[in-house]
């Protein structure tokens, strides 16, 4: 290997790497993983504001209102369903429910149109 | 036909670049391994393995059209142009379309791909049942191509550490065996964070496998077996 391997390139362009349903379904697990790592202390801190007082309340009713914190809001419901509904997938074909390739991709595709669509039932009936 | 292809001369030094050609196939030309070699009498500077030309020995492994395959089992029928053809993602190049497989044969070798058995030799061949043989379908087919480890993005992050689909599928191919006595002593190299568990079921390997193979079943199984022998 030391050969070539001073300089042999390596090609691992994601852009160009054609992911099955599958991989899409797992890095968004892991994306959405990670933002509601980042968003928990803001997500404590909020409920916390908003349990205190009253006034707390309201004023964490107020800014969820906002379009921008809405947007937010939504996007990290998404993180949270997909990530639930991914892990769940995840641990029934650990003990092999589902494992084989036809139902993966099944239940891949079903992660990934349920999650949006379950964030969107949720937030009709939350905005209702 | 046209395709665009990988190309990099390591004696060059230039940065690896995208070449374009155009090929007529000819009649009986079926596979893009044939309009590969076709592409060769036109440019024989073109550097790509090939052997068995059917699936057998597996050194035609590439990157199709962002999905990795045997060129020599690609129909050139369904096959959207150009055709893009680099080398194996993750894997060191050597030139064009060949790859360094070095640490993937050291992983393969990792897991001692040869039957252990110290028990006296029997006069002839050691038996195995029908059904003790058929556990071994679905894992002695692999050809060793590396499409599977070069699919995982697990091995893409971890290729020094993770044994890989292809490994681990040769891993159970022993473990499976009814004539091999060393599966505990197996199942103790693979009970590791980086070895085996750096898995994570994304099912890449089994989605481009050329021989039909699940290396992900594979994974699963010595996954629980070593459940089962924990419990």
């Amino acid at each position: 290997m030391d050969r070539h391997s001073r300089r042999s390139p390596v090609f691992l362009n994601l852009a160009q790497i054609r992911f099955p349903v599958g991989a899409i379904a797992s890095i968004a697990h892991r994306v959405a993983g990670v933002l509601l790592f980042i968003a928990l202390p803001v997500i404590a801190l909020t409920l916390d504001v908003s349990l205190r007082t009253e006034a707390g309340f309201a004023s964490v009713r107020d800014l969820l209102s906002s379009p921008f914190w809405l947007m937010a809001g939504s996007v990290l419901l998404w993180a949270l369903v997909h990530h639930v509904l991914a892990g769940v997938r995840h641990l029934l074909m650990d003990v092999g429910v589902g494992s084989g390739l036809k139902q993966a991709r099944t239940s891949a595709r079903l992660v990934l149109v349920g999650a949006p669509a379950l964030t969107l039932l949720f937030l009709a009936w939350g905005l209702s | 036909m046209k395709l665009n292809i990988y190309r990099f001369d390591p004696e060059r030094g230039d940065p690896p670049r995208m070449q374009a050609y155009e090929v007529q196939p000819e009649a009986g030309d079926k596979k893009l391994l044939d309009l590969l070699m076709r592409l060769r009498v036109q440019d024989d500077s073109l550097s790509f393995r090939r052997s068995c030309r059917e699936g057998v020995c597996g050194s035609d492994a590439m990157n199709i059209n962002g999905r990795n395959g045997l060129a020599c089992l690609t129909s050139l029928d369904g096959l959207k142009e150009p055709i893009v053809l680099r080398p194996l993602p993750g894997f060191p190049v050597i030139r064009d379309l060949i790859v360094d497989m070095t640490q993937f044969f050291a992983h393969y070798h990792s897991i001692k791909p040869w039957l252990i058995n110290d028990a006296p030799l029997p006069e002839r061949e050691r038996l195995q049942s029908p059904t003790e043989r058929e556990r071994l379908d679905g894992l002695y087919e692999c050809i060793l191509c590396a499409c599977c480890s070069a699919f995982c993005p697990s091995y893409w992050w971890n290729p020094d550490k993770f044994i890989g689909p292809s490994g681990l599928l040769q891993a159970y191919r022993f473990i499976a065996d009814s004539r091999d006595t060393a599966s505990a002593e197996r199942l103790d190299f693979l009970d590791d964070v980086y070895r085996l568990y750096r898995c994570r079921t994304i099912m890449n390997c089994t989605e481009v496998c050329p021989k039909g193979l699940s290396p992900s079943h594979a994974i699963e199984r010595i996954r629980l077996a070593l459940l089962r022998r924990s419990s």
